[in-house]
């Protein structure tokens, strides 16, 4: 064998399918920079009660007194909300019907595939186009289960909703949480509000497709999804954006309250461009007897922090979080997930892989916490990474805190590039050696793909696109 | 009584101020300051030197890389009568250990030069100090520079005084085909941090860590190790396995640093933790860097209690649970003492086998 061994060739993802730009003229867009005048004015225009601005302006007030911790994650250095207009919004309307949205959005959506979707597969969708929702429908069966899909700002003026949103609103993420919490309670525009009525089970998923147009814009998407007792829901949230040169933001929060008994897959395919700094939240609560399944896809944005969190409040809770990251040239996703586990006989499964390439950087970091009540938890974490050449990083740093003698956890970390002897083994049964490379690292991937709706699957594997080449060096 | 070379008697008279080290004992990757788990803060006596001419150790050192990080080792450098130096020459395997025994109100700075083709046991030895239950801080700052093809087994033996706080640094320095075996035995005290670092510079350079922990009552036990992978086809082996009782506190930081052009290197990190009481903090933040593809880093950990299995087995045979859960903490007591090299490393476990209220079978054949 030779001294180095050979490298395998991957492409990088194919981002044809979502590089495309639409013209902003007409669109309202409000100066660059965070003062309390946009802020007011974002809650004027959506007319929303007294306490969201309330809630706004400490927000506000909590982002400029916080800091990002020194002494761990990417660097967003090239962050500077001066330079970025926290609300742009097309000149339309919220749609029923996709006749009804404008030519240049419905084409937008049209290229991501997200009619067809909702025609072969959804219960419902909502579309976001920079800072407004400009679609949102959801089948009359669905519906006549009481079940609610709709944005937060129509949920807040409706008399029946409001106290609802009021009452869950922030309260499993904070604006005290972190710096870009804060920020987002202080500019949050768009996103959806589900509630699923007790024993209720949806046959098709909901999605909510984000898509950030502008240039040097933020999106900052609310999301609410309440599971009442027994019910059951799966929602997909996909979002993309085009490249531009300026810094984009997304700084968004989706939190979950998935009652006793009732099961929540929330599945995420992130894309977003190579000049986004991704820095969104998301959290679940959940009840006993409850279920909680994250399947998390990130490939886009140069820099992002994201950790799903799971907070296992009662007894004989599960949660399970898949995920994959793919990071390629220029970089840098710091992602993972955190559960705590406060709950007797509560179960976690964590397992993730990761890519690097063109020298992306991968950092997964995690925490387990289980909480002296947490009897006889078990908690499995898994973490794998790919490296497909000398130039690119994967650094894997997970935190387990023990605080039950009864708990169980176990951990396992593997970092390498692809075993010459896998690829011998497949060579002998008679595939090429690039065959044999395109194998393993599809048969790496496959743990996440096979966990989403077939067409989620295909959009993964196009945007992985790992085409392999026989010429290896 | 071991040789104290370099060690400073604790100083009754000397001034009693003290100084805060905060956040050391840091790992090279931190995560969320939230979990505390990125280091310690420890509070240590600060007196005055002026006036004494300190002896420091060559210059060579100070590249050296310590577990516990540069401000502690400034700190020791500042509190300690002298440096030891000691060099074992090209080719030599030196029969007689080279001891570092600490006791309370102790501290040692001790540098090691381990030329090509030598060989040498180092031990370092922290216990209580003279007076039962005597308060204070101990520490150690060890550093070893060890040539081509030279091998250091290093065996570190520390059970302090349940009043007592012991610091120990250790920085390792290893050149091509150099071997470094670490056997640790950490068995409780009031406070015990240590930090461990060895840079595999040199091609198939090697370090195999066997750590072995039990912390009982409310003892804090920090540990940050952090092997950095710098030479070709280096290896790297780190084993941990300990038990926690009552509400004892550990933190264990591992590092596996597979740095850029460590092609063909391996760095495997395995923990066991037996947890046995209800007020215990676990923590635990094995990480593993990787700069480089030609690499390949592991690492697994299982944190539980005695399994139901296990007790069945030893139920059968008349032990309660609670006699099969201390036949774990004295087994781990047994096997130090049994790989003991020195006398001060025994008197070490034995004194802490007897603060814990283990009989060691050794004692009792005695």
């Amino acid at each position: 064998m030779s001294e180095e061994r050979r490298r395998t060739e991957v492409a990088d993802v194919d981002r044809s399918l979502y590089d495309f730009t639409k013209s902003e003229e007409g669109y309202e867009r409000y100066d660059d920079g965070l003062t309390p005048e946009i802020v007011r004015a974002i809650s004027a225009k959506k007319d929303e009660p007294e306490w969201m601005l309330e809630m706004r302006l400490r927000a506000l007030d909590l982002y400029h007194a916080r800091e990002m911790a020194p002494n761990w994650g990417p660097s967003i250095a090239g962050l500077d909300l001066d330079h970025i207009s926290t609300y742009v919004s097309p000149k339309t309307k919220q749609a029923k019907s996709w006749d009804d949205v404008p030519e240049d959005i419905k084409d937008t959506f049209e290229r991501l595939g997200i009619p067809e979707a909702e025609r072969e597969s959804l219960a419902g969708v909502g579309a976001q186009y920079d800072s407004e929702i400009v679609y949102h429908n959801m089948r009359e069966e669905v519906a006549e289960q009481g079940v609610i899909y709709t944005t937060i700002e129509d949920a807040l003026h409706d008399p029946k909703w409001e106290p609802v949103v009021h009452e869950y609103f922030g309260t499993l993420i904070p604006p005290t949480d972190h710096k870009f919490a804060a920020l987002h309670y202080a500019v949050w525009s768009g996103g959806s509000f589900v509630y699923v009525p007790a024993g209720v089970t949806l046959p098709y998923p909901l999605q909510s497709y984000f898509r950030l147009n502008a240039a040097g814009a933020g999106q900052f998407e609310h999301t609410l999804i309440i599971v009442e007792p027994g019910a059951d829901l799966h929602f997909i949230e996909g979002c993309s954006a085009p490249k531009y040169y300026e810094a984009n933001l997304h700084a968004g929060a989706v939190e979950l309250f998935v009652k006793d008994g009732a099961r929540l897959r929330y599945s995420t395919i992130e894309n977003w461009s190579k000049n986004m700094y991704n820095l969104n939240t998301k959290r679940a609560t959940i009840g006993a007897d409850a279920k909680m399944e994250w399947v998390s896809g990130s490939f886009g944005s140069h820099v992002s922090y994201l950790y799903p969190t799971t907070i296992m409040v009662g007894d004989r809770g599960t949660c399970e979080f898949t995920g994959i990251t793919f990071a390629g040239a220029t970089q840098d996703l710091d992602t993972g997930c955190k559960v705590i586990m406060n709950g007797a006989d509560t179960t976690a499964s964590v397992s993730t892989k990761s890519i690097s390439k063109d020298g992306g950087v991968n950092t997964f970091r995690s925490s387990v916490v289980i909480g002296r009540h947490a009897d006889r938890a078990r908690c499995s974490v898994s973490c794998q990474s790919l490296m497909l050449d000398d130039i690119s990083r994967s650094d894997t740093i997970p935190a387990m805190d023990v605080r039950n003698a009864t708990a169980q956890v176990g951990h396992e970390a593997t970092i390498g590039r692809i075993s010459d002897d896998t690829v011998l083994y497949l060579m002998s049964r008679g595939c090429s050696e690039a065959e044999a490379r395109t194998l393993v690292v599809n048969g790496f991937a496959n743990p996440v793909s096979k966990e989403l709706p077939m067409e989620y699957a295909v959009e993964m594997n196009n945007l992985i696109k790992l085409e392999m080449e026989g010429a290896i060096g | 009584m071991a040789e104290k070379n370099g060690a400073l008697a604790a100083d009754a008279a000397g001034a009693a101020s003290e100084i805060t080290l905060e956040r050391v004992n840091v790992a090279p990757a931190q995560t969320w300051n939230r979990l505390r788990t990125n280091d310690i803060t420890l509070t240590v006596p600060a007196r005055s030197r002026k006036g004494d001419v300190y002896f420091s150790l060559p210059r060579l050192f100070e590249g050296v890389e310590c577990g516990m990080g540069r401000e502690v080792s400034d700190w020791v450098e500042s509190q300690a009568a002298d440096a030891r130096y000691v060099e074992v020459p090209r080719g030599e395997r030196r029969e007689e250990p080279i001891v570092v025994a600490v006791g309370a109100g102790d501290v040692a700075d001790t540098g090691v030069m381990v030329r090509a083709g030598a060989e040498v046991t180092i031990v370092v030895a922290a216990g209580a100090g003279e007076k039962d239950g005597e308060a204070g801080t101990s520490a150690s700052l060890l550093r070893i520079i060890a040539e081509a093809g030279a091998r250091v087994h290093l065996h570190e033996y520390a059970a302090v005084g349940a009043a007592q706080q012991h610091l120990e640094s250790v920085g390792i320095s290893a050149a091509r085909d150099a071997r470094v075996d670490v056997h640790q035995y950490l068995l409780g005290g009031g406070t015990v941090a240590l930090g461990f670092a060895c840079d595999l510079a040199g091609e198939r350079a090697r370090v195999d860590l066997g750590c072995r922990y039990h912390a009982a009552g409310t003892e804090v036990l920090d540990i940050n190790e952090v092997v950095r992978q710098r030479g070709r086809k280096t290896r790297s082996e780190l084993s941990y396995n300990g038990v926690l009782e009552d509400a004892a506190h550990k933190g264990l930081r591992t590092t596996i640093d597979l740095i850029h052009g460590a092609k063909g290197a391996q760095g495997n990190e395995a923990e066991t933790v037996l947890v046995l009481g209800d007020d215990v903090v676990n923590k635990t933040l094995p990480t593993i860097l990787c700069d480089e593809d030609d690499v390949a880093g592991n690492h697994g950990a299982t944190i539980g209690s005695v399994s139901p299995e296990q007790l069945a087995y030893l139920a059968d045979r008349g032990l309660s649970r609670e006699d099969a859960e201390q036949l774990f903490v004295r087994a781990l007591y047994e096997d130090a003492l049994m790989h003991a090299p020195c006398d001060e490393a025994c008197a070490v476990v034995e004194a802490g086998a007897v603060q814990k209220g283990q009989a060691l079978l050794h004692t009792e054949e005695a």
